[in-house]
C-alpha cells in the first residue's frame, strides 16, 4: 500500500488525531503563556528573582522529555493530565525568559516618560511595557510552540493524545509493510501542523504588533 | 532618539528543544537577523540560561553536586527498600542499569562528537567569502528540519537503515548539528570587521585570521552551542530506545509498558540526574574554556 | 499648504495659564550615602515665567525638576503648586497635571503621533470628540501639519519633529506647569535653535509656568526669564534674570559658567521682535513686469523685496538687475539666502547681517511670510542703548547690593537670623 492509498484509508484515524494534537499543543500553549507572562512581571524587576525563574525553568528545559512524563505517571496516571503538565512546564521558558529580557530591555526613559506624564503602575505596564516588550514574547511562543509539536509526540508513549499514536503504532509494527506509512504520516503531520501554526504567529505578528516597532 | 532603541533590545528567543532536552542560548531563528540580534542582545538568547549564572559563585558550583547525590541517594535507599516482583527484577538485574547507563552517556558522546566535527567546520566554512551567500540557504533549510520531531525522525531512520544504536547515532547528529552551526556562525560573524581588517593590515593569511583572531573570538559562542548539542542529545539519547539503541529509555519505556513504578522512576530519576550533571559540567567547561580576556565579556 | 484651523493657534487654548511653583526646603537624600543629591532647596518659580535650571552635570538640576512632580520623592520639604501642596498628593493625579517633556523626546514607539498626544487627555477623561479636536489643534501649535502627521509613528519623524511631539504631548491636557528635562539635548544645533524659537513663540501664546533644566547656558540665556545657576547639590549660586547674570554675576563660580564673551551673549537676550523692524518696498513675482519696473524707477528706493505666491521673501531686485537680465524675472536679482523670524535673537540678525552684502536681512513670520525687514544701523543702535542700559541698572543693583549686606549686617548684629535664601533673586 503506498502512502498516498494510507492515508486515504485512514484519513478519520489521522484527522482526529491531528485536531487532537493541535488541540493539546494549542491548549497547553495558551496556559504557558499567561504563567509564562505572570511570572515574568511577577519576577523582571528583581535582580534575583527574574534570574530564579529563568534557571528554574530553563533546568526544567534540560530534563528529557521522557523522564519527565516518567516521573508524573506515578503522580498524576497516564493519559491526558501528565501530557498536559509536561507539555505547559516545557513551554515556559521560552515565554519567561524573552517576557523578563523583553520587559527589562524597555527604555528606561520611556517608563520615566510614561510616569511623567501621570500614567498609573497598571497603566504603564499595560500601555507601554508590555505592548514594547511583546515582540520578544511572541517569538518566545513561537519557539516554545514548536518545540512542544515535538514533545507532545513523545508523550504519546504514556497515552496522551495526538499524531505521535500514529508513530507509536508504526513502531509496534516494525518490520510490517505498513509501518513505514504510520511513522511517515504521523512525522509529516506533525511538520505540517508545526507549519502551519508558525504561519499562524507570523499573522498573529502582524496583527498585535504595532507598525511603530515592527523591524 | 531612536525610537527603536526600546522596541528591539529584544529579539531574544532562540531556544527549541524537540523534545524537551534544554536548549538555550541558540541564535538560529531567523537567519536573517542572526547577526543583528548577536550583536543587540548578545546576552539573553545566545547565552545559557540566567544572565547573572555566569557570575560564578561557590554556591552555583556546589549546589548542583549536592542536589544530584542527594537525590540519587534518596532513589537508591527507596529503590531498596521497594518490593519488586520477577517482571521489575527482570527489567533491573544483571547490571541491567549499569548497561543502559553506559550505553546512554556512550550515544551522548558519541552523538556530539560527529556534531562537532560537522558543525564547526561547515559554520566556519559557511562564513567563508566565498559561501558567505550559501547561509542564509544552509540556515532555511536547517531550520526547517526543525519543525521534524525528533521521535519520527528517529523511527524514520530505524525503518531505513535498521535497528540499533547506529540509526540513533545518526538521528542525534542530524539533530544537534543545528545549534552548533548556528551559534558558530553567529559567534564569527558577529566579531568586529575591524579586527579580521586590523589583522589582515598586519600580515596575516587568511589561515592565520581564522586560527589567531576568528576563532578565538568565537569560542564563547561556540562552547555555548556545544553545551546545548549536549544536552540535548542527552535528551535525544532517551528515545533511542523505541529504535533499539539502548540507552535509559529502556527503563523508562520498560517500566511505562509494564506498568512498574520502580523501574520507571530510577529510570527517570537517572535519566534527570544524568541531564542535570552533563549541563553542569558543560556549563563549568565553558567557562574554564573561555579564553583568558574575554571573561568579562558577558 | 492651507492650514485648517490657523486662528486657533493665536488664542491661548482653552484658559489655563501658569501656576506658581513654590520649593520649600527641598531635600533629596539617596538611600545609602550620606550627602544629600539635593540639599535644602528654596525656590519661587513665579506663575507664567520660564525659569531655566543650569549647572554642571550632576550638580542634582534634573534631581530637583523631578522632585517636582515627584518622580523622585523628595526626602524632607514641601512643594506647592498653584495655592496646593502637592507634597502628599496622589503621585499619579500630580503628574496628569503637569506637563513633562524629556530629551529625546520620550515618545512611545508603538503608538502613533496623535495617539502619544491624546494620552493625557484621555486618561483624565476627556470625551473622544474633545480629544480628537485637541490633537489637532497641538500637532498645529507645535508647527506641524495635522493631517501630515497624525497617523504617523514617532520612528518616521525627524528628531526635531519628535521633540515637537513631544511637547505637544506635554501640553495636551493643558497643564498650568511644563517640566522640561534638556529636552532639545539630543538634536542638531540648528534643529535646537528652531526648537528654542518655537518655544518661545509658544510661550508667549501660552503663557504657562515653564520649569525647564539645561547645561547648556547659551540656551538658558536664550529662553529664560530667570535662571537658577545650579553648583552641587543643587545649591543656588544665583537666580536672577539673564541680564543681572550676564552683567553682575554672583560670584566666580557664576562667572566660570556664563564664560567668555557676555557682551555677545547679550544679544541673546533681545529679540528682533525689540528693535524697530522697517518696512521694504516689496512687490509680487506675479505682478505686472511694467509696475515693478515702475516702481524701481519712479520709487524713493533703488531696490524692493521680490515676494513669492506665499508672500514668502524671494528676491532681492536692484534698479539696474532688470535691464541686465533682459526683462526676465527668473534670472533677475539675487536670491534671499537668509531670514529670521521675529522671535530670533539679535545674535542670529547680526549674523545674517553680516554675511549679507548689503547689509540687511528680511524678517519672517510664522509660516516665513514677510513682515519687515532689520538693517544694521538699527542693530548697532540697539546693542549700544542695550548695553549702556544694563550698565546703569548693574550700578544700581550693585548699589541695592551693598545696602542690603549693609542691612544684614546691622540685623546680624542685633542678633536676628534673617534666614536662608539671600542668593535667591534678591534684587
Amino acid at each position: 500500500m503506498s502512502f498516498w492509498e494510507y492515508v486515504g484509508t485512514r484519513h478519520t484515524q489521522l484527522l482526529a488525531d491531528t485536531y487532537q494534537h493541535a488541540s493539546v499543543v494549542f491548549q497547553c500553549m495558551v496556559l504557558a503563556t499567561l504563567l509564562g507572562m505572570l511570572i515574568g512581571v511577577a519576577t523582571y524587576r528583581s535582580e534575583w528573582a527574574g534570574s530564579l525563574a529563568t534557571t528554574s525553568t530553563a533546568t526544567i528545559l534540560t530534563i528529557p522529555s521522557l523522564a519527565l512524563i516518567g516521573l508524573l505517571i506515578p503522580i498524576v496516571g497516564l493519559g491526558v493530565p501528565p501530557t498536559v503538565i509536561a507539555l505547559t512546564l516545557y513551554g515556559l521558558l521560552p515565554v519567561v525568559r524573552n517576557a523578563i529580557v523583553g520587559l527589562r530591555g524597555v527604555d528606561p526613559a520611556l517608563v520615566d516618560a510614561a510616569k511623567g506624564i501621570g500614567m498609573s503602575r497598571a497603566a504603564r505596564l499595560l500601555r507601554v511595557e508590555l505592548p514594547l516588550a511583546w515582540p520578544p514574547i511572541l517569538t518566545g511562543i513561537r519557539v516554545a510552540t514548536q518545540m512542544l509539536m515535538g514533545i507532545a509526540a513523545i508523550a504519546a508513549f504514556a497515552s496522551g493524545p495526538g499524531l505521535g499514536n500514529e508513530i507509536f503504532r508504526g513502531i509496534a509494527s516494525l518490520g510490517s509493510a505498513n509501518s513505514l506509512n504510520q511513522v511517515l504520516a504521523g512525522t509529516v503531520g506533525i511538520v505540517i501542523l508545526a507549519l502551519l501554526f508558525d504561519a499562524a504567529y507570523v499573522l498573529i505578528g502582524r496583527l498585535t504588533i504595532s507598525r511603530g516597532i515592527r523591524a | 532618539m531612536t525610537p527603536r532603541g526600546s522596541g528591539d533590545g529584544a529579539g531574544p528567543g532562540g531556544g527549541r528543544a524537540p523534545d524537551g532536552h534544554g536548549v538555550e542560548g541558540l541564535a538560529h531563528l531567523d537567519d536573517a537577523d542572526m547577526a543583528e540580534r548577536e550583536t543587540a542582545s548578545g546576552e539573553a538568547p545566545l547565552r545559557a540560561p540566567a544572565a547573572g549564572a555566569r557570575r560564578i559563585s561557590w554556591q552555583k558550583w556546589t549546589f548542583m553536586p549536592a542536589f544530584l547525590v542527594a537525590a540519587l541517594l534518596a532513589t537508591w535507599l527507596w529503590f531498596r527498600g521497594a518490593r519488586l516482583d520477577s517482571i521489575a527484577h527482570q527489567a533491573v538485574d544483571n547490571g541491567k542499569v549499569w548497561l543502559a547507563l553506559r550505553q546512554h552517556i556512550q550515544l551522548t558522546a558519541v552523538s556530539t562528537f560527529f556534531v562537532l566535527i560537522i558543525a564547526i567546520p561547515l559554520g566556519i566554512a559557511l562564513t567563508r567569502a566565498r559561501l558567505r551567500r550559501a547561509t542564509p540557504f544552509a540556515m532555511a533549510v536547517a531550520n526547517l528540519g526543525q519543525a521534524v520531531p525528533a521521535l519520527g525522525l528517529l523511527v524514520l531512520l530505524v525503518i531505513w537503515l535498521g535497528i540499533g544504536a547506529r540509526s540513533a547515532i545518526v538521528g542525534m547528529v542530524i539533530y544537534a548539528v543545528l545549534p552548533v552551526l548556528a551559534n558558530t556562525i553567529a559567534g564569527l560573524r558577529g566579531i568586529d570587521p575591524t579586527l579580521t581588517e586590523a589583522a589582515r593590515g598586519i600580515g596575516m593569511s587568511p589561515m592565520g585570521v581564522l586560527r589567531k583572531v576568528e576563532l578565538p573570538l568565537a569560542v564563547p559562542l561556540i562552547l555555548a552551542g556545544v553545551r546545548t548539542a549536549l544536552v540535548l542529545n542527552v535528551g535525544t539519547a532517551t528515545l533511542a530506545t523505541f529504535g533499539g539503541g539502548g540507552g535509559l529509555g529502556d527503563l523508562i519505556s520498560a517500566g511505562i509498558i509494564t506498568q512498574r513504578m520502580p523501574v520507571l522512576i530510577l529510570g527517570s530519576v537517572l535519566t534527570v540526574a544524568l541531564a542535570l550533571l552533563v549541563e553542569w559540567l558543560a556549563s563549568l567547561a565553558e567557562l574554564l574554556l573561555r579564553p583568558r580576556g574575554l571573561e568579562g565579556t558577558n | 499648504m492651507p492650514e485648517p484651523s490657523g486662528t486657533s493657534t493665536t488664542t491661548p487654548p482653552a484658559g489655563t495659564t501658569g501656576a506658581r511653583i513654590h520649593l520649600e526646603n527641598l531635600t533629596k537624600t539617596y538611600p545609602g550615602s550620606h550627602a544629600p543629591a539635593v540639599d535644602n532647596v528654596n525656590m519661587e518659580v513665579k506663575a507664567g515665567e520660564i525659569v531655566i535650571f543650569v549647572g554642571p552635570s550632576g550638580c542634582g538640576k534634573s534631581t530637583t525638576l523631578k522632585m517636582i512632580n515627584r518622580l523622585i520623592e523628595p526626602t524632607s520639604g514641601r512643594i506647592r503648586i498653584g495655592d496646593e501642596d502637592v507634597t502628599d498628593m496622589d503621585p499619579v493625579r500630580l503628574r496628569r497635571k503637569v506637563g513633562y517633556a524629556i530629551q529625546a523626546s520620550g515618545l512611545f514607539p508603538h503608538m502613533t503621533v496623535a495617539q502619544n498626544i491624546a494620552l493625557v487627555p484621555k486618561m483624565i477623561g476627556w470625551s473622544r470628540a474633545r480629544v480628537a479636536s485637541r490633537v489637532e489643534e497641538m500637532l498645529d501649535l507645535v508647527g506641524l501639519d495635522p493631517r501630515e502627521f497624525h497617523g504617523r509613528y514617532p520612528r518616521q519623524l525627524s528628531g526635531g519633529q519628535q521633540q515637537r511631539v513631544g511637547v505637544a504631548r506635554a501640553l495636551a491636557a493643558d497643564p498650568p506647569v511644563l517640566l522640561m528635562d534638556e529636552p532639545f539635548g539630543a538634536v542638531d544645533p540648528i534643529t535646537r535653535d528652531h526648537l528654542q524659537d518655537e518655544l518661545i513663540r509658544l510661550q508667549h501664546e501660552l503663557h504657562k509656568t515653564i520649569c525647564f533644566v539645561t547645561h547648556d547656558f547659551d540656551e538658558a540665556i536664550k529662553l529664560g526669564d530667570r535662571i537658577a545657576v545650579l553648583r552641587e547639590r543643587s545649591h543656588i549660586a544665583q537666580f536672577d534674570t539673564p541680564e543681572a547674570i550676564l552683567t553682575n554675576p554672583a560670584d566666580d563660580f557664576v562667572s566660570g559658567f556664563v564664560g567668555a564673551g557676555a557682551a555677545l551673549k547679550r544679544l541673546n537676550l533681545s529679540r528682533v521682535r525689540d528693535v524697530g523692524v522697517v518696512d521694504f518696498p516689496t512687490a509680487g513675482i506675479d505682478d505686472p513686469l511694467q509696475d515693478i519696473f515702475d516702481l524701481l524707477r519712479n520709487g524713493s528706493t533703488n531696490e524692493l523685496l521680490l515676494l513669492d505666491r506665499n508672500r514668502r521673501p524671494y528676491k532681492w531686485l536692484r534698479r539696474g538687475d532688470l535691464a541686465r537680465a533682459k526683462q526676465s524675472l527668473a534670472r533677475a536679482g539675487t536670491l534671499v539666502t537668509d531670514t529670521v523670524t521675529r522671535d530670533a535673537t539679535l545674535r542670529d540678525a547680526l549674523e545674517a547681517v553680516l554675511t549679507d552684502n548689503a547689509g540687511r536681512v528680511a524678517v519672517t513670520g510664522r509660516r516665513g511670510e514677510y513682515t519687515g525687514v532689520v538693517d544694521m544701523e538699527t542693530l548697532m543702535n540697539t546693542v549700544h542703548e542695550l548695553l549702556e542700559a544694563d550698565r546703569l541698572e548693574a550700578l544700581e543693583h550693585q548699589h541695592q547690593l551693598q545696602e542690603q549686606r549693609h542691612r544684614e549686617t546691622l540685623l546680624a548684629q542685633e542678633g536676628l537670623d534673617t534666614g536662608e535664601g539671600g542668593a535667591g533673586g534678591a534684587a
